[in-house]
């Protein structure tokens, strides 16, 4: 990216920059009732459609999807391949959760009108490079398993073939989906050779962090998986979740110990957590601190472009969730807990004793 | 011919049970628009063609999915239009459900077949790999007393995690060979304690064992003979396979073709169903289509529906009229520069069509800028050569070369020669003046008539408004008339003129407050954008009309590249003078004539479309009936 370049994204990610929603703002917005919310953010005409509050919480979601995403496309227009691609790479995000949506759908033999609606409409830059329509006719997982064995994807098709075909479980399908994603993120920042290299390292590590801590925390306690399998489906962080780290904590047997064994500040983190809720909760706010550190205080606009999109998408799930309660009428205080205002004073998740006893598969 | 064909909204009521033979009859009226805005009574909320249309969607789907695999000869041809009611859509659906699932099923053995094929073959590399070696492979093929080994392959891409889940679960991974993405390795650890932990790792990783025959160390040719002749018999159950499906797919050819009839009778309500609404038996439809049709429609309507029908028609009202499809240029000869107009946009029903303003125009300039008889003719000659190549296109380049050819002539040019043809007017060089001036004043009266066509195009949709104040509307015409008359007089060595200092002065000034009048910002940044644009106003009236000299310069440059050529060929002999002129005029087709071709285009689309065609309309597509099968 030449001078110009870097000087124009940066200026265009602190102005986007403004519309992050701070502490004072969030806490406003909970006080306010759907419609005025709605109409803040441009969302009263869907609200004002005759449609079903689960089509309009989708119609909502979809309108934030697309925000965020035209968002991205405006950051990637001065950007070089190089950096273009790992912004893309990031916001194909959306893309692998309609492939999820597809596979799950499949195999439960849905209605393919109810498939499509669980599908987010995604503009072509983040699309995957897949048959979509063939893949959308599939009239069973193992066709659909053909058609993507036909593409980019034959490896990952092939893979998740011996995994349905063995377990017929879509667990396994998905974490292998998830943990390319995340490889191919990791990939694309090893790709940088100059000042864009140690921030990205730093807030993609974070992002690793994050999964990395959450899969162990489920695989090894939730799913009682070995710690050979745990590890295989991890992706080894720039961050603190480094590979030789990951090596040690899948070996602990208690959710307890990993988080005892955590390095700073993840520890600090991660203390007291009641349940593996708290830890994803908390993992968030690292996520967050980071994003915001490489936004205020890095220089290469890249990664500033990809803190501001993250914190973004943080900014919109925190909308929706508060759009979301106000569509299903859910009391002020239970929204206040779901956009962590407020903490739950009843067992909202597994407590960590109970979640620390190794469940046998089904 | 520049107005658009007038257009009316349509109303239909059916009962419900005619609607397939409403949307038969349409089809073949093939003047029926749809239009999917829900009707005004509230109580029309059903939706019966969903049904329909969802079995009709899956039928089609498996139909074309088994095309694939069992292509048949001809698509079949509609010779008679009857009725598809809804069960008989169903039992196709459920008929193609069981063959396609049979289709599915041979893909999956034929899936099968080659995934054995792969690891036979890989197989076959690891066998080569480990005959060089010098150690009893026997020992990898079982299990010891205290070693577990299991030698296989793994995708390329999985290796370095499975290094490290592998060591995790005590034992030893050893990479030896790479074939394409595949990894050939051998994993070793201790017997007993971690092999089930091992075998997760390896299912999720992908790991193919890959079975070391008995006896490798003894005789591996033998083994290689087994292994290629298990490849010969993969083979062989491949060719059973097809044959035995190519047998069974022949049985039911002439069914798939019904099949398909039955969907292209049926496809016309689905591509209606999105406008459809009832409420009991009633069935409501709406649509657009153009006034010389409408009686066509009534008839074909009486015809084929067996129930009373209503059928009302009204013009559309002033604010349909974004959402009323425009009929695009039936004209033969206007259709290859339609198709470019639709490059930029479709007019809006109501707006003037600049198909034939574009294609008069754009005749005018390219023959102008690229006037040679020789050059133009070929250009023609070639389009005429490849049109089956070039489609309907192929008229455009025709046209463009015949008026390459009629400029050729006045300018007497013959593939660059000026003596051999007498000038009908005067070569562009010998009066170089008299042709820029020429060429601003094509650009004067261009870009007035852009604006006229401007003015028109706002107060046809009511926009009075904007007519008078905005882009290219009437003050700025007056501006820019002003602005040449002033700049005639000064050219002809006189002042200015008060009345044209006066009457620019004054349209620059209502401009300036209107743009002050619709601008909220605070003071400084009002005063500096509407300067700005006030100044951006002159400049670019200006610049625009400077802009149409490269119609002159291109007339000028065609001959001096002309004379180039010459100058060049003629320092070479005769056969240097013969090669020189032909490449000469090759390259003055190819690469001047691309250039040309790009001016003009951007003249047309940048200094006459910008101003007053807004592309904003979409194109009528009329309900029509497929008469032929396949996709």
């Amino acid at each position: 990216m030449s001078f110009a370049d870097q000087a124009y994204l940066n200026t265009r990610v602190s102005i986007m920059a403004a519309r992050l929603f701070d502490p004072v703002q969030i806490a406003a917005m909970a006080e306010e009732d759907l419609q005025t919310l709605a109409g803040r953010f441009d969302l009263a005409p869907i609200l004002d459609q005759s449609l079903g509050s689960r089509a309009k919480s989708r119609a909502i979601e979809q309108a934030l999807i697309q925000t965020l995403l035209s968002e991205l496309t405006l950051l990637i227009r001065p950007m070089g391949p190089q950096a273009r691609a790992l912004i893309l790479s990031w916001g194909r995000l959306f893309a692998l959760i309609n492939l999820k949506t597809l596979i799950r759908g499949k195999l439960y033999d849905l209605d393919g009108d109810e498939i499509a609606e669980n599908l987010y409409e995604l503009p072509s830059n983040v699309r995957l490079d897949l048959p979509h329509k063939d893949l959308f006719r599939a009239e069973n997982v193992l066709e659909l398993l053909r058609r993507l064995e036909q593409g980019p994807y034959r490896l990952i098709a092939r893979q998740a073939r011996e995994i349905y075909e063995l377990r017929h479980e879509p667990f396994a399908l998905e974490a292998t989906i998830d943990q390319r994603y995340f490889a191919a993120l990791a990939h694309q920042v090893a790709q940088f050779h100059d000042a864009n290299l140690q921030p990205l390292q730093r807030l993609v590590g974070a992002l690793l962090d994050r999964a990395d801590l959450m899969w162990l925390l489920r695989f090894r306690f939730r799913y009682g998986l070995s710690p050979s399998e745990t590890f295989y489906h991890l992706v080894p962080s720039f961050g603190l979740m480094h590979r030789e780290r990951l090596l040690e904590l899948v070996n602990l047997d208690a959710i307890e110990s990993v988080l005892a064994a955590l390095p700073p500040p993840l520890d600090k983190l991660s203390t007291h957590s009641a349940s593996i809720i708290d830890v994803q909760k908390r993992m968030g706010t690292h996520l967050y601190r980071e994003a915001l550190h490489t936004l205020r205080d890095e220089r290469p606009g890249v990664a500033r472009a990809l803190a501001y999109l993250i914190l973004r998408r943080m900014d919109l799930q925190l909308l929706f969730a508060l759009i979301q309660g106000g569509l299903l009428e859910l009391p002020r205080d239970i929204v206040r807990i779901a956009v962590e205002l407020a903490e739950p004073n009843c067992p909202a998740d597994t407590t960590l004793s109970e979640a620390s006893k190794p469940r046998a598969r089904d | 011919m520049l107005r658009p064909l007038p257009m009316k909204h349509v109303r239909l009521l059916v009962l419900t049970e005619d609607l397939q033979r409403a949307s038969l009859a349409l089809a073949q009226a093939e003047s029926f628009h749809a239009d999917t805005r829900p009707p005004e009574e509230a109580r029309l909320t059903g939706a019966p063609g969903r049904r329909y249309g969802e079995l009709f969607r899956i039928a089609h789907a498996r139909l074309d999915k088994i095309g694939k695999l069992t292509p048949s000869g001809n698509a079949p041809q509609l010779q008679e239009v009857r009725v598809i009611l809804e069960p008989e859509l169903q039992s196709v659906t459920e008929w193609l459900g069981e063959i396609w699932s049979e289709c599915s099923r041979y893909e999956e053995r034929h899936r099968r077949l080659d995934d054995e094929e792969r690891l036979v073959k890989e197989q076959e590399a690891a066998l080569a790999n480990f005959a060089n070696l010098d150690i009893d492979l026997g020992m990898l093929r079982k299990k010891t007393r205290f070693l577990d080994f299991y030698v296989g392959i793994v995708p390329r891409e999985n290796l370095h995690r499975l290094e490290g889940a592998v060591k995790l679960a005590d034992h030893f991974l050893y990479p030896y060979m790479t074939s394409g993405d595949n990894t050939h390795l051998v994993i070793v650890g201790p017997a007993g304690t971690k092999e089930a932990q091992l075998g997760s790792v390896l299912q999720a990783a992908g790991f193919q064992h890959l079975a070391l025959p008995e006896g490798l160390d003894r005789e591996p040719d033998s083994k290689l003979a087994e292994l290629s002749r298990r490849r010969r018999e993969i083979e062989e159950e491949r060719r059973t396979l097809d044959s035995r499906f190519a047998r069974w797919s022949a049985g039911f050819e002439g069914r798939l073709q019904d099949a398909q009839r039955v969907l292209l009778l049926a496809e016309p309500l689905v591509i209606l169903d999105p406008a459809i609404r009832s409420s009991g038996h009633l069935a409501y439809l709406a649509g657009w289509s153009p006034a010389y049709a409408l009686q066509r429609l009534r008839e074909r309507l009486e015809e084929g529906l067996e129930h009373p029908f209503t059928l009302e028609t009204r013009d559309p009202r002033s604010d349909e009229r974004p959402l009323v499809p425009t009929v695009p240029v039936r004209n033969r000869l206007l259709q290859p520069f339609s198709m470019l107009v639709k490059q930029y946009g479709i007019p809006q029903y109501g707006e003037i069509d600049p198909t034939p303003l574009f294609a008069a125009t754009f005749l005018l300039m390219f023959g102008s800028m690229f006037g040679d008889v020789g050059q133009g003719a070929v250009i023609a000659a070639v389009a005429w050569y490849w049109r089956p190549r070039l489609g309907r296109f192929y008229l455009f380049g025709i046209m463009a070369g015949l008026s390459s050819v009629a400029f050729g002539f006045l300018f007497g040019s013959l593939f660059g020669y000026e003596q051999l043809l007498p000038a009908l007017w005067m070569s562009p060089l010998h009066d170089p003046i008299l042709m820029l001036r020429l060429a601003l004043a094509w650009g004067v009266l261009f870009l007035a008539t852009a604006c006229t066509l401007a003015i028109y195009n706002r107060l046809v949709v009511g926009n009075l408004a904007g007519a008078i104040f905005g882009p290219h509307g009437l003050i700025n015409l007056l501006f820019y008339l002003s602005l040449v008359w002033g700049g005639l007089n000064l050219a002809i060595g006189e002042a200015f003129g008060l009345l044209p200092l006066f009457l620019a002065t004054g349209s620059l000034l209502v401009l300036a407050v209107d743009g002050w009048r619709h601008l909220e910002a605070p003071l400084g940044e009002k005063i500096l954008v509407v300067f700005i644009q006030t100044l951006e106003t002159v400049i670019s009236y200006v610049s625009n009309t400077l802009s149409f000299l490269r119609i002159a310069a291109f007339s000028l440059n065609h001959v001096a590249l002309a004379i180039a050529i010459f100058t060049l060929a003629d320092m070479m002999g005769t056969f240097g003078r013969v090669v020189t002129i032909v490449l000469g005029n090759l390259f003055m087709i190819l690469l001047e004539g691309g250039i040309v071709l790009i001016q003009v285009l951007r003249l047309e689309f940048y200094e006459g479309f910008a101003r007053y065609f807004s592309g904003e309309g979409h194109e009528f597509t009329p309900l029509r009936m497929r008469r032929t099968g396949g996709n």
